[in-house]
């Protein structure tokens, strides 16, 4: 058994090599997309276009302006002591957020009672109107005197610690799940047309007349497209610890096994995918749509699912990436062990074992 | 040729980087011939016949069809000429009345003029019942038959075959040809490439192309009697493959091959027939009986063949072909 | 006119054969827009916190209840010492957790200030660095009812989306990036598939020219694409109920150019690949990708290096997500979106001309 499904490995490992845009593609394509959209893309956000109507004008209005623009966030793209030089700027998306402070700001101040500032928000964007309005609360805290008046006890303070990711730098996070999904779209996509050219082609024809089984067929074709990938997979986890301060706290022995289930998983999904298409063009539908958007949104890369409503969180469950997301992220930026990821590590298997099975009925079946 | 060729190619040259495919052909073809252009894969056939269809620009050298300029007028050409490739290149998952359809209407064709030609072809295809069937599940002679019809919905005056028998059964084959031989006799000038003999000693003229040069072109007896009477002798002997051997180094043999269980040799000298046949028995392959025969186009095309690699010139051992169609 | 007709049946004809087609054109969609729908929520909810309660009196009872009340937290577990906190975090089944320090209500009587410890794991950026700031917020309440409060406060007013529901505005977003990839999808074989049977060619050699093929292989799928959109539409207005601030009209001729765009990206990967498997590459790599990273649905554009800032300038999504912002929420109309209109136009005109150029370079 194992012979005839390294001759058949050994056949596609030749022609994937004949291919070379195709192996060069695999190969490079995951660490080049880390390399570009590692240095792209982050949460933390910059350069904020801040509008100042200041009514005040006095000391304590310009201390809070102060404030705003030292804080290294906000860029100040207008100002004026009157509204109605906001007019249209929220429209066209020149101004993102107005910090309006009243005309009797430091009178209020200087007489110990409470003031306001008001701070206008274009919400369109939800996400980053909660971080700008986040920081704007951090600011206004920073400058405000605390009044203690007819407190009844005493405060409590907060003292913050953040463990794996001290400056909370979303680099860190996203880039792991960056490394995830690019490795699962390239792998759903390399084997999603692998049977289905054969299907195409004619050659499924004479492999039937061979004593070959289905499941030697399907796993033989896999292994190559997992070398490549594994490699693939390997520059890329280097890459993100070389360049992006992705650190890697636990064994490299684990990470190891986890990626190869994981990869595994994807690889099998698309060869199932494969064998439920009987046109190049079909195999390339399913596989895109199938990895694309759900391993983007589905996996914990950049929605937590926790936040999702239930039924949507039950659909996570069949998404790979989010296990090896889960594990992949202990691993590296917490250094767990087994011990603790290896109920992802499980489902990986598990996931792989169904995948292979499904595609092994459907082959023997259309047989 | 008295009458305006309907295909004049002069110095016709195509190359892909240092691979020359086409090397300098120049021929006539006449209004209403079937003129067959043969030779073995890789031969230039296809090449040729694409750049007189306005798909392949010449690397130099020119052509024209109907009178029309294949490199600067190649629109006007492909409005006038039906065209079969070589790879089956109908929709298999249109239907058979859906694919003429759209072919007629890709000609312009539409409404009961497209409707007159689409029965045409379905009667000539033979495919009355199986207007609605999916042209995947036809079998193969139809199939050919189908993609000639959508090649002539337009009504061309000139059609051009690229090998459009292959893989099709030998009957199928015959009936195909009894079509091609129907377009003449309407007028129609049919240009056809093939690696099958039988086939081409079915066309009026044949131009026999090897390595992109084109070596004769001429008749089918003409090109026959390329050898002196009584040349080609039929042995049949045993052990044929090895006595092969023996008779190459026999002297007066200039061409020896195996045909089946057999061997045809060129003799340079007919009346050594029974010498040869002598000398093969003492030699331990007896029985041995040796005959002349007929060349085939076969015998003749491998002749020309080492022929023109002797010569090591340029255009090959005949120009192009004199006196008119048969 | 004919002749494109003519072209129009025959890729509609060959769509319609293809059983597996159907539903991935059109059930597919409207399937992952459900889903991802529901999905693609930045709204924190539910956070995984974790509390050790080193006083145990009544008063640090109701911290823990003010964070409980809040819908930002649920609490999966109480411990009793510090250090029963690590393996949850690491195993990642709490995302936070608070330490209530032994004499805290007594520190609080006594108009003492006590601190209370928040961990957070940092390795879900997003979920720690929002979730440290809810905590904070809840704490503050917490002070407030007690009487302390920082003399200066924020009111904040929020414009176009005053719930500042993320999926206001993720759901069109999802919406375009789904028509992208089935619109690119489906074009950039198209072409390569006939290459590859052998029916470009005899397609070639009729009368038909290059730019009626082109125009051909795109209205189909063009149409195909507003059918999506339509059968689509319905759920995001209401199913999802994303308010529509703006005119249909608008929203209907801006996403003309911006499917132009998409359709023919699609058939300059056709043009460029000799093999569907080229053109699957290319398309999900060079194309698509980018449109999904650099277009500012996701990851907000002002953060990136100025070199990607630039380069956002080529994707065709930018625009339209600053449009569908523009018409879902915001309500406006060409007056403010002009310049988006613009580029998405220039860009359309761009993409086909390339395709056109490459269609004719192919044919030898």
């Amino acid at each position: 058994m194992i012979r005839r499904t390294l001759a058949i490995a050994v056949k596609e490992l030749l022609q994937l090599r004949r291919d070379l845009r195709t192996s060069l593609t695999l190969l490079g394509m995951p660490m080049l997309l880390l390399l570009i959209y590692g240095y792209a893309l982050s949460f933390d956000i910059v350069h904020i276009r801040l509008a100042v109507i200041d009514h005040d004008g006095g000391r304590a209005a310009r201390d809070v302006r102060a404030a705003f623009l030292e804080s290294g966030y906000f860029d100040l793209v207008a100002h004026g002591r009157d509204e109605r030089v906001l007019d249209g700027l929220f429209d066209t998306g020149d101004v993102q957020a107005a910090l309006v402070i009243p005309a009797d700001y430091g009178t209020t101040l200087a007489a110990g009672r409470e003031a306001q500032v008001q701070f206008v928000l274009d919400g369109a964007d939800a996400q980053t109107a909660t971080t700008i309005l986040g920081y704007a609360r951090q600011i206004v805290a920073s400058v405000s005197p605390v009044l203690r008046g007819a407190a009844t006890s005493g405060p409590v303070l907060v003292r913050p610690l953040v463990w794996y990711n001290p400056d909370l730098s979303s680099s860190r996070f996203l880039v792991p799940g960056l490394v995830a999904f690019i490795l699962m779209v390239t792998s759903v996509i390399a084997t999603a047309l692998a049977v289905v050219r054969e299907k195409e082609r004619g050659t499924m024809e004479s492999l039937r007349a061979t004593p070959l089984l289905a499941l030697e067929l399907l796993v033989g074709k896999t292994l190559p497209y997992l070398l490549v990938a594994s490699v693939s997979a390997a520059g890329s986890l280097f890459l993100a610890w070389a360049l992006f301060d992705v650190p890697v706290r636990g064994s490299l022995g684990w990470l190891a096994v986890v990626t190869l289930l994981f990869l595994g998983g994807g690889l099998g999904w698309g060869v199932l995918i494969s064998t439920l298409a009987d046109t190049q063009q079909v195999a390339f539908q399913m596989g895109l749509l199938s990895s694309m958007l759900p391993t983007l949104l589905l996996s914990g890369f950049i929605f937590p699912i926790s936040s999702m409503p239930a039924p949507v969180q039950v659909i996570t469950h069949i998404v790979p990436a989010r296990y090896f997301l889960v594990a992949l992220r202990g691993i590296v930026l917490k250094g767990a062990g087994p011990e603790v990821w290896w109920p992802q590590a499980l489902a990986l298997l598990a996931f792989g074992a169904v995948i292979l099975a499904a595609a092994t009925v459907r082959t023997v079946r259309s047989l | 040729m008295t009458a305006v060729p309907v295909v004049a190619a002069r110095e016709l040259s195509r190359r892909f980087g240092p691979f020359v495919a086409v090397d300098r052909v120049s021929f006539d073809v006449a209004p209403g011939e079937i003129f067959g252009f043969l030779g073995s894969n890789g031969a230039g056939k296809t090449t040729t016949i694409r750049m007189l269809c306005g798909l392949l620009a010449p690397s130099s050298g020119s052509a024209t069809v109907l009178g029309l300029d294949i490199a600067r007028q190649a629109d006007e050409v492909k409005r006038r000429i039906g065209y079969m490739s070589q790879r089956f290149s109908l929709y298999t998952d249109l239907t058979v009345e859906e694919n003429l359809r759209f072919w007629g209407g890709a000609y312009g064709l539409f409404g009961a003029a497209l409707g007159r030609r689409a029965d045409w072809a379905i009667a000539t295809a033979g495919l009355a019942e199986l207007r609605s069937a999916l042209v995947r599940k036809l079998p193969s002679g139809f199939r050919q038959r189908l993609a000639l019809g959508a090649a002539l919905l337009h009504e061309p005056p000139v059609v051009f075959l690229d090998e459009p028998t292959g893989g099709v059964d030998p009957e199928a084959r015959r009936r195909f040809w009894d079509l091609i031989d129907d377009l003449s006799a309407g007028g129609t000038t049919v240009f056809v490439t093939t690696h099958y003999m039988d086939e081409a000693e079915r066309c009026h003229r044949v131009a026999l192309m090897h390595a992109g040069r084109l070596l004769a072109l001429d008749t089918v007896p003409a090109l026959k009697g390329v050898f002196p009477a009584g040349a080609v002798v039929e042995i049949a002997c045993s052990r044929a493959p090895q006595a092969l051997g023996e008779l190459e180094s026999f002297p007066g043999v200039s061409e020896a091959a195996l045909f089946g269980e057999r061997l045809h040799v060129v003799l340079d000298d007919p009346a050594r027939r029974q010498e040869l046949a002598g000398r093969l028995d003492a030699a331990g392959f007896g029985p041995v009986e040796a005959r002349s025969i007929t060349p085939s186009l076969e015998d003749a095309f491998i002749h020309t063949i080492r022929l023109a690699g002797e010569e090591k010139t340029g255009s090959g051992a005949r120009g192009p072909g004199s006196g008119g169609a048969a | 006119m004919r002749a494109l007709l003519n072209l129009l049946v025959k890729e509609l004809l060959q769509l319609k054969r293809d059983p597996k087609i159907v539903p991935i054109l059109f059930v597919a969609p409207v399937f992952q827009l459900f889903i991802l729908g529901y999905a693609a929520t930045t709204d924190i909810k539910r956070v995984e916190l974790a509390v050790c309660d080193l006083d145990r009196t009544a008063a640090s009872r109701q911290l823990v209840e003010a964070f409980t009340a809040s819908t930002y937290f649920r609490v999966v577990r109480t411990v009793d010492a510090q250090g029963e906190l690590d393996p949850l975090l690491l195993a990642g089944a709490a995302r936070l957790a608070v330490t209530i320090p032994a004499g805290f209500a007594a520190d609080r009587n006594a108009g003492r200030p006590s601190t209370i410890q928040l961990l957070a794991d940092g390795s879900d950026a997003t979920v720690g660095t929002v979730g440290l700031a809810y905590a904070a917020n809840v704490v503050q309440q917490v002070n407030a009812a007690a009487g302390v409060r920082p003399q200066v406060e924020i009111r904040p007013v929020v414009l176009y989306n005053p719930d500042l529901k993320s999926r206001n505005f993720m759901v069109p977003g999802i919406l375009a990036m789904i028509i992208m990839i089935m619109t690119m999808m489906l074009t950039s074989m198209a072409l390569v598939r006939e290459s590859e049977v052998g029916t470009l060619e005899q397609l070639l050699v009729t009368p038909l020219t290059p730019g009626q093929l082109i125009v051909g292989k795109l209205v189909p799928y063009a149409l195909v694409a507003l059918v999506e959109i339509l059968t689509a539409m319905p759920i995001v207005l209401f199913w999802f109920r994303v308010p529509m601030r703006g005119s249909y009209l608008t929203l209907f001729l801006l996403t003309l150019p911006f499917v132009a765009c998409t359709l023919g990206l699609g058939l300059l990967v056709s043009t460029l690949s000799r093999t569907q498997q080229q053109a699957m590459m290319l398309s999900a790599f060079v194309f698509m990708l980018p449109q999904i990273y650099l277009s500012g649905f996701i990851f907000p554009i002002q953060n990136m290096p100025q070199a990607f800032q630039l380069a956002t300038y080529l994707v065709p999504l930018r625009y339209y997500v600053v449009i569908l912002r523009g018409v879902f929420l915001k309500g406006v109309g060409f007056a403010e979106l002009w310049p988006q209109a613009v580029a998405l136009l220039v860009l359309a005109t761009v993409i086909l001309t390339a395709a056109r150029l490459r269609f004719r370079r192919r044919l030898g």
